[in-house]
């Protein structure tokens, strides 16, 4: 468990990094070109992405039942 | 008198439909949302946006980026039974939502230069944000319920699924403000 607990934390932390990063740089772009919407939604969208696959789990609604069950 | 309880069977399948009609209700609220997010971009286009502190929304943006990883840890730390390291996370987590509560209402709100019958742009901003930050108070309402049931010894390592819907929820409110951030804070010009 204790193993299972540290790849879970470390993939927790990879995101927090990811997410951090794509902040900041939506920060910058949005402080100096306000007008490349497409670019900071695009980013909005992969940090969407990152939280809903690794925080939100949602790779877990579509295992099957069997595999959830053992 | 002893209480039925359920098999750990009968358990995992009661989570696995849990599970789905949770998600069905967040998509059910994601629509709700996404229509505010629609009616800003229909109601303003991308050239303007209200005058906000674009370093407050940063701030808050990143309080509440850090809440979602420690509500993430909590729920490892449930899930492979480290119930310390749950209530020690799950502490943070609710501090740090309190923190973005008070940044956006009690700081953004107070800073933000007209009320909201003063154009679509501001009607829009206080909309999105209180709509926002009522989830947001429903979410730590119901972490420190997942809390409290946890000090009184209800959730284990096998047993736990409040604690992953409270966590799931947190990190749909946490999405939500992923794409409210640049919607409000960063497209346009303040007007």
């Amino acid at each position: 468990m204790e193993e299972k607990r540290n790849q879970l934390h470390r993939i927790g932390l990879t995101v927090l990094i990811i997410l951090g990063v794509l902040t900041i740089g939506e920060f910058f772009i949005g402080a100096i070109a306000w007008q490349w919407w497409a670019i900071l939604l695009a980013i909005a969208s992969l940090k969407a992405f990152y939280i809903v696959r690794e925080y939100m789990h949602i790779a877990r609604l579509f295992q099957p039942q069997e595999e959830q069950v053992e | 008198m002893n209480q039925p309880t359920l098999s750990q069977y009968q358990y995992l399948q009661k989570t696995i439909n849990n599970r789905l009609g949770l998600w069905l209700f967040l998509v059910s609220d994601a629509f709700v949302f996404g229509g505010l997010f629609i009616a800003r971009f229909y109601l303003l286009g991308t050239d303007a946006r209200p005058e906000v502190n674009q370093i407050v929304g940063l701030v808050v943006t990143s309080i509440l980026l850090l809440s979602s990883f420690f509500m993430n840890r909590a729920e490892t730390a449930m899930a492979t039974g480290d119930t310390k390291g749950f209530f020690r996370h799950a502490r943070l987590t609710l501090a740090l939502g309190s923190l973005f509560l008070i940044g956006v209402v009690g700081v953004e709100w107070r800073i933000a230069p007209y009320p909201p019958d003063h154009s679509v742009a501001y009607a829009l901003l206080y909309t999105m944000t209180g709509f926002h930050a009522f989830h947001v108070l429903s979410g730590l309402i119901f972490i420190a319920l997942v809390y409290r049931n946890a000090r009184r010894g209800l959730y284990s390592a096998e047993r736990h699924w409040p604690v992953e819907a409270a966590a799931v929820y947190w990190h749909f409110v946490d999405v939500v403000w992923v794409f409210f951030y640049p919607a409000l804070y960063l497209i346009g010009q303040a007007i």
